[in-house]
């Protein structure tokens, strides 16, 4: 689609160039200025003698080959009369460069690098990331057995001239579980593992690489590294951290990974997808890249403070994510190591200017927001859209199902018994009777009204009227509470309504009444039976079809049960409240409801025997009427109704209700979602030192960095965020393809071409394989290489990152085994060279998918509201505005992956933390990976790795084994996808034994272990012998092994 | 039964030398920064079991006068001008409109858009002890100890709402993600206990004026995780995951901890991974603080006299006097840092009620803190940080003050501070420091209480993202007129 925009592009002139570099050549001896001299310059010269006007000391910069030579610091050739040389050689304290108060000093190696540098004419080159990557054929190895494809072959070339040998092929259960840990994020399945044992076909692996990639959960692997760097989370993150609704922009990540959507599309949907023309849905969801900045409605917070803090917050996040630079560092200066300069950082800023948002999300009297009247700590953050869920569409269908089946089970039910089946016999008479009278299924009788005024001394007590429709008609008065007294007669109870009815009064009071947008009902009822007792009748829940949204903590209050805040927006409204236990009710009863004090003018009470699942349904008398006038025993609705309405099957009762609710909770398969809306652009201008006050600097326009390629005729004045998406991805561009191939290097080798992912720039590192990298940012955007795919070939797509990530897990570099090398300690100690695969820690979400996977209890589902896994109690207590409640998800829900945990900015999930997970309060390019005793905690003590363990155990348990030895073999291959060794054996059994030995004599205290979590525990095993093996399973969950991908 | 140690010993001595220092990823999280910084290598190596992190600053650039620092930080942002910086002329002028001449072009927070009248301070001065300190009202027992601390009357700061002004206090920046002061202190000067984390935060809460605190405040930001503050409950565990499972005793828990790495153990012999290593010891560590942890929390053993010197009424309540008492022994038993949250400090309105009232929570126990420890030759060695993350307007918001950035107070005390000291001023209606040698901007702090802590804080860096980080950024003075 936008991939024809390319060729307006030309490229700007580098001034920094002064000759081109060559990137080609791998391990030549001759002195590379990217490779040798820079990172010595970078290091210790360039804070003073480089890009920054403001630090650069003697005029001297070090960093522009003309300035160096015209201030004499170098003659090329001659290192005598290049007074840098008579510097870094200087004994002299005053005059050795660099000064000893820098505390940077140069090795002997480094000063005679510089001088022979100098001999050799001293040329330079622009930093390798600027130049535009260019592809080198792979080259001709000697072992051409082990090239799988060009990765290897730029891999063996190297390790070859080092006359290192490639590490072996690990084995088929290695291999398969560090694919799938890497691919997916998941252990394989003992099944899975058998079937590519069995698999003797040459293209064995390479089938389990496709059915991988095609799994749903590839795009949940792929998308916690993307989380982290556009710092998706779902809280606001200052101050109050409120809530924010943002998970659609997740699952349209993990949905692009999935479906493979080019990287190029990728870009330009999130920074830009609103000025698309005619934006689908998928693309404006997308946009909420855009709105993932930390925000605040702390009280006194000043407007264009925050509006600072927000677009410098994008400015470092789109440089970091697709150009591996930190331009960070020129909100406040020009960058000291590259040629970024403070303007740049604000042109940046610019392409953002237009983007509707608030600098305070509040309307304070001190910063007033008028557009925000009204709102409050729990609103959410707008602007936002509604749309679908799939997921929640899909929980919706499931719950329904439930509902049906629950409902017809109780209906066989209540056909069997016959005492109910009287019951429901005096109920369908009872129902005709009232039929009769109340056709719609509703009944209003005339009403009897108590109104207390507030001021009696003003106010006449006879302010309002009763309408031959039963309708009570107000003045415009005060009142302090309005009480509705209805006589009732022999029937059941089950809802009240309430309408609000537009009576033909002056335009005057119409319009009095619009402006109450306040006017709320908290409407309460009482049962006033015939023989002087008093019943409270509380409601269960309550909807009305408009209603003024009311909000607790970003999201919109179900129903109207407790208060019903009516809209501004319709005359005539409904409201409907359905009884929390339906009542049958006699002659001569009265319900009384007191209607609070809400300003209308109208108002209508009825009440119904007639329940239905949406109170806005009830009443149904004509379809009541047609089912009883039938055959009434075999009516699905009458069954229903009697059901609801009589409540005489609790269980079902109960269980209907709490499905409801759920359902309820699903907001009918949609979600709101933050999105980008453009609109005028404010002035952006350069801020001196970073400080937001001083409005004396350049106001600038939308432009890319200076010394990058630049745009050529672009559409419009003034460059859009599309511009800069198109930019971003322009083949011109040296940065994005690079940065992103890089990342995913480091993804399934442990370290990046380029080691500092998160800065390619000149204090980044010179790329271990450059024409690799090259190769792979090529192939990357306009591909060459053939794709293979079930065997057959064909073309991939530009940006294709499946493409690229299958290159790089079919080569034979991927495939080695993963033991550390002794014999390369000197040469390579960082494993650079991949001469072997490098184990690694699996990342914090897939500690947990992988334990919960491991003992059977993952929730596979894709998408949807985060949900809430088990937390410390009072984690949240230093949290405010408003006050703060964790509740751990007690279903299914629990075991969802952790790509869904719901990330509290301030005070991230403790078990994610302790393993290095991000708050996500600033982009991050670069996951941490620790080893500490907190992790050790978790996994020994956290109810979510506990409970693993016991069900774990109990499958181990209820398969069909028949001897320890076999469960340990099935745990080991389960967790591990190996056989246990013999001492592993033995010492599990002996563990086993020890363990048996203790819980046999104490069972309350196995019954206590085996009870920790929601799962309930198999009440077929004996609680000794479960919390033996849950100790056991305990153990293999713990193990480095099991976090670790080998 | 037969301790699988030994036999790991063995592995150990083997695998440590020949693989320690060059993991292929690890190094406790440090391995991309060891690529660019041998010295991590080094700080790792000497690592030995237990694995405790002896300090990127090895050995320290000054003497160590400071071995460990307790922040008490009254988190909103208490006045300084009702507590330990007297202004009769602000007294004097008390409604009158606040001189213009202060105020304008300066930052605002809730008094934006309003008219500015001076507010004098609701409470008495007083000179307290041999050095005359003047200290208000509100803090009697503070008041006693006024010649063990040094007032700093001159510090400002560059944040003008509590989120931002935190991190700022805390990690020298409002940019997410850097480490906060703990953090870098840990991992400059390393470890002195295995048995409990280096960096321990409690907090606790006022009756009003309380503000959030989010965990960022003790984040390790870009250093290793290992690096962090650990908040410990007042709820449950104290520490998260430290109790066992219900149905596991010790003595269990231990067996479990053997076998896991009994098993670990028999991995390494034949997977050439360091990490390995590191694991065993980590879960030897996890363990030493189950057990230690209970210990430290048990107040069983503190005589009646030292909860009623503290004002502690039910130990282990949460309050900021059990914080206190808890603080004291965390020190004793070698945590680094160890920082105290009490929110209740944001006074916009009412302040004469809240301030009173969170002095009152606080004045006692802080005191008793200074003597406590010093009763015990603690306080030569320990320092202590007293203050919040701004001071507030000499300018009334109706009844209470606004934030303020360009003055505030705070206190410190032993760890090679001059005692009884009043250091730096404002101007005569408290609303700016005064620029003279005794200014203190929070990297001036910073960059003193790292030099009190034998650290040069232009020398304390880590390299992210290509640049070499420090807690003071760019900037900092030590402030050697405080220094003893």
């Amino acid at each position: 689609m936008m991939i024809a925009a390319r060729s307006w592009l030309r490229l700007a002139p580098l001034t920094l160039l002064s000759t081109i570099a060559s990137t080609s050549g791998a391990a030549t001896n001759q002195i590379q200025f990217n490779r040798d001299i820079r990172p010595i310059l970078s290091e210790n010269c360039f804070a003073c003698h480089g890009h920054d006007k403001n630090q650069r000391k003697a005029k001297l910069r070090l960093d522009v080959r003309d300035v160096a030579l015209e201030k004499e610091a170098i003659v090329p050739g001659k290192p005598e009369a290049s007074k840098l040389v008579e510097h870094i050689f200087s004994t002299d304290a005053d005059e050795i460069m660099p000064p000893p108060k820098t505390h940077k000093t140069l090795t002997a190696a480094q000063k005679e690098m510089l001088k022979q540098w100098i001999v050799a004419g001293a040329e330079y080159e622009p930093n390798w990331a600027y130049i535009k990557p260019k592809r080198v054929a792979p080259p001709e190895t000697k072992n051409s057995q082990w090239v799988r494809n060009p990765i290897d072959a730029f891999i063996l070339h190297t390790l070859e001239s080092k006359n290192i040998k490639p590490s072996a092929e690990a084995g088929k259960r290695t291999l398969l579980r560090r694919l799938s840990l890497d691919l997916i994020g998941l252990p394989p399945t003992p099944e899975e593992i058998k079937a590519f044992l069995a698999d003797n076909s040459r293209t064995a692996y390479e089938k389990q690489v496709d059915r991988l990639l095609a799994s749903p959960h590839f795009g949940e692997r792929m998308a916690s590294p993307w989380l982290d760097l556009v710092r998706f989370a779902d809280t606001v993150g200052y101050h109050g951290d409120q809530n924010q609704n943002i998970f659609p922009y997740r699952d349209y990540v993990i949905a692009s990974f999935n479906r493979n959507k080019p990287f190029d599309q990728f870009t330009v949907e999130q920074i830009a997808g609103d000025l698309l023309p005619n934006p689908s849905v998928e693309a404006r969801v997308a946009t909420g890249f855009n709105r993932l900045n930390m925000m605040t409605r702390e009280g006194g917070a000043q407007p264009k403070e925050y509006l600072a803090k927000y677009a410098a917050d994008r400015v470092r996040t789109v440089s970091m994510a697709w150009m591996g630079s930190t331009m960070g560092c020129c909100e406040c200066h020009d960058h000291k190591f590259d040629p970024f300069t403070a303007k740049d950082f604000y042109q940046m800023e610019a392409f953002f200017a237009d983007i509707k948002q608030w600098g305070v999300y509040q309307d304070y009297g001190y910063t007033p927001n008028p557009d925000l009247g009204g709102w409050s700590n729990d609103h959410p953050f707008p602007p936002e859209i509604e749309v679908d869920s799939p997921y929640l569409k899909s929980r919706i269908d499931r719950l329904e199902k439930l509902v049906t089946n629950i409902q017809a089970a109780a209906a066989q039910k209540l056909g069997r018994d016959k005492e109910r089946k009287k019951a429901f016999d005096q109920w369908s008479r009872e129902s005709r009777e009232f039929l009769k009278v109340w056709p719609s299924g509703w009944a209003t009788p005339t009403p009897e009204v108590t109104v207390k005024v507030k001021d009696t001394n003003s106010v006449a007590a006879t302010n309002f009227s009763v309408l031959a429709d039963s309708t009570l008609s107000f003045s415009d008065n005060p009142r302090e509470s309005v009480k509705v007294s209805l006589p009732v007669s022999n029937m059941w109870l089950s809802a009240i309504r309430l309408e609000i009815v537009p009576q033909e009064v002056p335009e005057q009071k119409r319009t009095a009444m619009k402006k109450r947008n306040g006017t709320a009902f908290a409407l309460s009822a009482t049962l006033k039976s015939r023989n002087g007792k008093d019943r409270k009748l509380p409601f269960y829940f309550g909807e009305a079809d408009h209603k003024a949204e009311r909000y607790a903590n970003g999201f919109a209050i179900i129903g109207v049960t407790s208060l019903w805040q009516i809209s501004t927006q319709a005359d005539r409204q409904t409201a409907v409240w359905l009884l929390d236990k339906p009542f049958h009710t006699q002659e001569g009863d009265v319900i009384e409801i007191n209607l609070g004090n809400a300003a209308v003018t109208s108002a209508r009470l009825s009440i119904t025997p007639f329940p239905a699942a949406d109170p806005l349904r009830s009443g149904m008398g004509p379809a009541i009427a047609a089912a009883l006038s039938r055959s009434p025993k075999s009516s699905d609705l009458l069954s229903r109704t009697y059901l609801l309405t009589t409540a005489w099957d609790s269980d079902f009762h109960l269980q209907a209700r709490k499905l409801q609710e759920e359902i309820r909770e699903c907001r009918h398969g949609r979600s709101p979602t933050m999105v980008t809306v453009p609109q005028k652009p404010m002035v952006t201008r350069v801020l001196a030192r970073g400080n937001w006050q001083d409005e004396s600097g350049e106001i600038v326009d939308p432009a890319p960095p200076h010394f990058l390629p630049q745009l050529a005729d672009p559409s419009t004045n003034r460059l859009t965020r599309l511009d800069l998406a198109r930019w971003l991805i322009s083949t011109e561009n040296p940065l994005t393809a690079r940065t992103v191939v890089n990342r995913f290097w480091k993804q399934f080798f442990g370290t990046g071409i380029s080691a500092v992912v998160d800065d390619l720039g000149a204090q980044g590192e010179w790329p271990v394989h450059p024409e690799l990298l090259d190769w792979l940012a090529c192939e990357f955007m306009t591909p060459s290489f053939p794709r293979t795919n079930k065997g057959k070939s064909s073309s991939p797509q530009a940006w294709d990152v499946k493409h690229i990530v299958r290159l790089m897990v079919t080569s034979s570099a991927y495939r080695q085994v993963s033991n550390e090398r002794p014999e390369l300690k000197e040469i390579d100690p960082n494993n650079r060279l991949v001469a072997f695969q490098s184990p690694r820690r699996l990342e914090a979400e897939f500690v947990r998918d992988n334990a919960l996977s491991i003992a059977g209890l993952l929730n596979e589902e894709i998408g949807g509201p985060s949900a809430h896994p088990y937390q410390p109690p009072g984690y949240y207590v230093n949290l405010q505005f408003p006050d703060r409640d964790y509740h751990a998800e007690k279903d299914e829900r629990q075991y969802r992956r952790g790509v869904y945990a719901h990330w509290q900015r301030t005070f991230l999930q403790p078990m994610l933390a302790n393993f290095d997970a991000p708050s996500r309060e600033e982009c991050v390019g670069n996951r941490i990976v620790s080893n500490t005793p907190q992790q050790a905690l978790t996994l020994l003590n956290d109810p979510t790795f506990v409970e693993a363990s016991r069900v774990f155990a109990a499958n181990l348990l209820t398969s069909n084994f028949q001897s320890d030895e076999q469960r340990i073999d099935a745990a080991f291959a389960r967790a591990l996808s190996r056989a246990p060794k013999v001492k592993e054996k033995q010492s599990l059994l002996e563990f086993l034994k020890s363990q048996r030995e203790y819980y046999t004599p104490n069972a309350g205290e196995a019954a206590k272990l085996i009870k920790t979590g929601i799962a309930p525990a198999p009440a077929a095993i004996k609680p000794p012998e479960l919390a033996a093996w849950t100790q056991v399973c305990r153990v293999v969950l713990n193990l480095h092994e099991t976090i670790t991908r080998y | 039964m037969n301790d699988p140690f030994n036999f790991l010993a063995f592995q150990r001595s083997i695998n440590r030398r020949t693989f320690l220092g060059r993991a292929a990823y690890g190094l406790g999280g440090l391995a991309l920064a060891s690529l660019l910084d041998p010295r991590l290598v080094r700080a790792a190596a000497a690592e030995e079991n237990p694995p405790r992190w002896k300090g990127i600053i090895n050995p320290p650039h000054f003497p160590v006068r400071a071995k460990r620092i307790i922040h008490l930080c009254m988190a909103g942002g208490p006045s300084h001008l009702e507590s330990f910086d007297y202004k009769p002329e602000l007294k004097r002028i008390n409604g009158q409109p606040f001189p213009e001449s202060f105020t304008k072009g300066q930052q605002l927070a809730q008094l934006q858009n309003t008219e500015l009248k001076a507010r004098g301070p609701f409470t008495e001065f007083r000179k307290h002890g041999n050095s005359g300190q003047e200290i208000s009202d509100l803090f009697p027992h503070i008041a006693e100890i006024a010649d063990d601390i040094c007032i700093v009357r001159s510090m400002h700061t560059e944040q003008i709402n509590h989120d931002p002004a935190h991190a700022f206090m805390n990690s020298g920046s409002i940019i997410k993600g850097r480490p906060s002061m703990g953090s870098w202190l840990l991992y400059g000067l390393g470890a002195e206990t295995d048995n409990l984390p280096g960096f321990v935060v409690l907090t606790s809460a006022g009756k009003t004026g309380q503000q959030p605190v989010s965990a960022r405040q003790w984040s390790n930001g870009f250093l290793p995780s290992r690096f962090q503050g650990v908040l410990f409950q007042s709820k449950g565990d104290p520490v998260h995951y430290v109790g066992n499972p219900d149905g596991v005793c010790q003595s269990t828990q231990r067996q479990i901890v053997e076998e896991i790495n009994r098993l670990n153990g028999i991995l390494a012999e034949d997977h050439l991974d360091p990490e390995i290593q590191t694991r065993i010891s980590q879960y030897e560590m996890a363990f030493r603080m189950q057990t230690s942890v209970p210990e430290l929390t048990d107040f069983a053993k503190e005589p009646q006299n030292i909860l009623e010197m503290y004002g502690v009424k039910h130990p282990g309540d949460g309050s900021f006097a059990s914080n206190c008492l808890l603080a004291r022994r965390l020190a004793e038993r070698g945590v680094r840092f160890i920082q105290l949250y009490h929110r209740a400090w944001d006074h916009h309105g009412e302040i004469e009620k809240g301030m009173t009232s969170a002095a009152l929570d606080v004045d006692q126990a802080s005191a008793a803190l200074v003597q406590d420890l010093k009763q015990r030759g603690l306080l030569d060695d320990t320092l202590i940080l007293w203050g919040g993350e701004f001071g507030r307007t000499p300018m009334g918001q109706g009844s209470g003050r606004d934030h303020h950035i360009n003055a505030f107070s705070v206190w410190m005390a032993g760890g090679g501070v001059k005692p009884g000291l009043t250091w730096g001023s404002t101007d005569e209606l408290g609303y700016r420091y005064v620029e003279d040698d005794q200014k203190m901007h929070v990297h001036d702090l910073h960059a003193t209480m790292l030099y009190l802590c034998g650290i040069d804080h232009k020398r304390l860096v880590f390299r992210y993202q290509g640049r070499d980080f420090r807690l003071t950024d760019v900037t900092g003075d030590v402030a050697k007129g405080i220094v003893a």
